[in-house]
């Protein structure tokens, strides 16, 4: 009895040995490189990994500058977690909403800084980083990421835009290249994409299309406020006249002139820089990529409506540390190093961007380098960025106001009617926006 | 005795299943009912219990019935439309042509492209700006269409390549039950004198119920939760007029950081899809 029982068993146990066998085997699969007598790649007992959720354009800069900070700093590795912008807002809002542990230092649009504080999202800076680190940094960008007195990211870039153009293309349809100091109005652009727009090429087009970060510039000449001064509405603001009339000339440049094509924000660059497009309206961090591309260009000033006010947009990366992280100490340091320390320095030389740091302002102004085209630019951008620049909306609801106002912009440009475009948009928003009344009072 | 003894395997072996079952679905729609009666405090995290509250905003928000709406809409077209097709597909598949086994393979293709590389790819095609499909209307000497661009054909383009891809899929089923179909059965009715026509209605459909039934229920289940390619194709524009409830549910949770809402949307969409299969159900077996 006793061996028939055995017999069953073993029948049963010998396909399941079969089973755990190649299991085994698959799991030791991954450990064979330890077989041939090379050390696990397994980091050191005082190494931390921290993960960086970053804004996909900054790759370059990016990765050479955390390359110098592991040299620098050998107990800390970093894992760069690249996004496009919506993405990036988008994870950011789902990981840290969850109060997710694994981003540690992450981007922070400027408009979304009292958003994610009110949110609890960031850690405070001050007892993170260098004391005098707020004494380095232009007191506007300051401003910008201090929330209830605290430091709560640090400014990492500023952004301002010029007008770039594609000489070839002027030069074939007869039109003399516009003065790089002499401001056109947004009246003058239109007649010139006009006279450019043809032979599938398209006149102009702004760069980061349907988004507020640029086309803000066109209510702001117009001296449009786009939400109350509590930050709480936007019915009467968003939808105001002035900001109707705005719009409307955004939606006639692709649907009555038809001298924009209805391209993506993503797709724009490649535009201008295949010859596709004429007048390009771009931050001056273009300027490597579109220099690179190798087509014969030149930049203006950022337009205006004629007899109305000067506005260019402007908006910066800062970098927080995440409250829930668990290497707070570590994100800070990689914080300092991109914004104070010799990370700046290279995200300044690589990306093109315009810095917030007063030393390398400084260098802008005074060295001879910025003189000569086209690193010039930077030069105009920096100007530009003082004197003409205008913020985004203060909201605590900035991410559900620029979400659907983004939408009511698309809208536009496929053809609605912007009135209609924008009243929907701010009844959506007015909604949203209510929960904030508490968190506003306060 | 016999029963008793097969008691223990088979919880055995339904217990796989059962734990899934209920860890993956019922839960999940306990946790989603529990939390459409909550709402969250922004500044605490604290989750206070409000009733219906959530439901109640809900029924006075303008965005909601247009959202709901464009969801009727969507179903009302997208499931008719998939279920003909599949059938006709399958049909298709089933007859003794040459060639036809090279069909079958092909047939099979866009199943096999992932959601987001399907809408990327037909994003591509269907670009107002030198996409190929206007650029053959163009040499057609037809005009240029906006595709994603219109509030006119947006949900039409969607539903167009929610059913590229997925009719295919649901066409397998269907040859499956086709095939079920006794060869025997067709020859005596044919000797009968019915038409094909005729056999259809009185053998083929008859006889495929069982299988309708699933392919129809499923697919109006998939396409009720249906949203990601107007999550990446137009997100929810133009006009919201691609904003279907469960996009509305995932901006509400992920954007506007509204739980509650984002849950009520989601239990309502839940009994809808009941509702709809629920009648299915009726429908399909009244006549047998």
């Amino acid at each position: 009895m006793k061996t028939t029982s055995m017999n069953k068993s073993s029948r049963w146990l010998a396909p399941l040995m079969i089973t755990a066998t190649v299991l085994a085997g698959c799991a030791s699969g991954n450990s064979a490189p330890a077989a041939n007598g090379q050390p696990e790649a397994t980091p050191a007992a005082d190494t931390q990994e921290i993960t960086f959720a970053a804004y996909s354009n900054y790759e370059k800069p990016l990765t050479e500058a955390i390359k110098a900070f592991e040299e620098q700093n050998p107990g800390i590795k970093v894992k760069l977690d690249l996004a496009p912008f919506d993405q990036l807002v988008e994870t950011i809002e789902i990981k840290l909403g969850a109060k997710s542990k694994d981003v540690d230092a992450l981007f922070v649009d400027s408009p979304l800084v009292v958003n994610y504080s009110v949110k609890g999202y960031l850690a405070p800076l001050d007892e993170l980083i260098d004391k005098e680190a707020t004494q380095k940094w232009t007191p506007s960008a300051v401003d910008s990421v201090t929330y209830n007195s605290q430091l709560v990211a640090a400014p990492m870039n500023s952004s301002s835009q010029v007008l770039y153009y594609n000489k070839e293309l002027f030069e074939k349809n007869g039109i003399p290249f516009p003065d790089e100091n002499q401001r056109l109005t947004w009246e003058e652009v239109l007649e010139l994409a006009k006279k450019l727009t043809g032979d599938h090429v398209y006149g102009f087009s702004f760069e980061q299309i349907s988004k507020a970060y640029q086309l803000l510039a066109l209510s702001d000449s117009l001296g449009v406020k786009m939400i109350s001064e509590d930050g709480l509405t936007a019915t009467g603001y968003s939808n105001s006249p002035e900001a109707v009339q705005a719009f409307r000339f955004y939606g006639d440049l692709f649907n009555k002139h038809q001298v924009s094509p209805k391209i993506k924000k993503e797709e724009s660059l490649d535009y201008f820089t295949s010859g596709k497009v004429a007048m390009y309206l771009a931050t001056n961090q273009n300027m490597p990529k579109i220099r690179d591309s190798g087509i014969d260009f030149g930049v203006t000033l950022h337009p205006y409506f004629a007899d109305k006010q000067i506005a260019t947009p402007t908006g910066a990366w800062n970098l927080g540390v995440s409250q829930f992280s668990e290497k707070k100490e570590a994100a800070a340091k990689l914080v300092e190093f991109l914004t104070l320390g010799e990370g700046a320095r290279i995200i300044f030389e690589v990306g093109g961007t315009l810095p917030p740091q007063v030393e390398l302002l400084n260098a802008i102004n005074t060295d001879p380098k910025y003189e000569a085209f086209p690193d010039s630019i930077l030069r105009i951008a920096a100007k530009e960025s003082l004197e003409t620049a205008v913020s985004r909306p203060m909201t605590p609801g900035y991410l559900e106001w620029e979400s659907n106002i983004n939408k009511a912009f698309d809208d536009i440009k496929n053809g609605t009617e912007p009135q209609k475009a924008l009243d929907q948009a701010v009844s959506i928003i007015d909604n949203q926006l209510k929960k904030y009344k508490d968190v506003a009072a306060k | 005795m016999e029963r008793k003894k097969m008691l223990g395997p088979l919880l055995l072996f339904l217990l796989p299943p059962l734990a899934g079952l209920f860890l993956f679905k019922l839960y999940p729609i306990g946790n989603g009912i529990v939390q459409s009666l909550y709402t969250t405090s922004f500044l605490s995290g604290d989750k206070s219990f409000v009733g219906l509250q959530n439901y109640m905003t809900l029924f006075q928000d303008p965005v909601f019935w247009d959202s709901l709406k464009v969801t009727l809409l969507f179903n009302v077209i997208i499931n008719p439309l998939q279920i003909i097709l599949a059938f006709v597909l399958a049909l298709l598949l089933n007859t003794r042509i040459r060639r036809i086994a090279w069909f079958r393979s092909i047939h099979f293709v866009p199943v096999a492209i992932s959601v987001p590389t399907a809408c990327m790819l037909w994003n591509i095609m269907l670009s107002p700006e030198q996409g190929v499909v206007n650029s053959i209307l163009t040499a057609l000497g037809l005009p240029e269409q906006p595709f994603f661009g219109s509030s006119a054909q947006a949900l039409g383009s969607i539903i167009a390549i929610a059913s590229w891809k997925g009719v295919g899929y649901w066409a397998l089923f269907l040859l499956a039950g086709l095939q079920e179909v006794p060869a025997s059965l067709m020859e005596a009715s044919s000797l009968d004198g019915a038409g094909r026509w005729r056999q259809l209605i009185h053998i083929v459909y008859p006889l495929m119920k069982r299988s309708l039934t699933f392919v129809v229920v499923s697919v109006t289940t998939a396409n009720f939760l249906l949203f990601s390619p107007m999550y990446i194709l137009t997100k929810g524009g133009p006009e919201n007029s691609t904003n279907v409830l469960m996009l509305e549910s995932f901006n509400s949770a992920f954007l506007y950081s509204d739980l509650g809402r984002s849950s009520a949307i989601v239990v309502i969409l839940l009994m809808l899809t009941l509702l709809a299969v629920a009648a299915q159900f009726k429908w399909l077996k009244a006549s047998h």
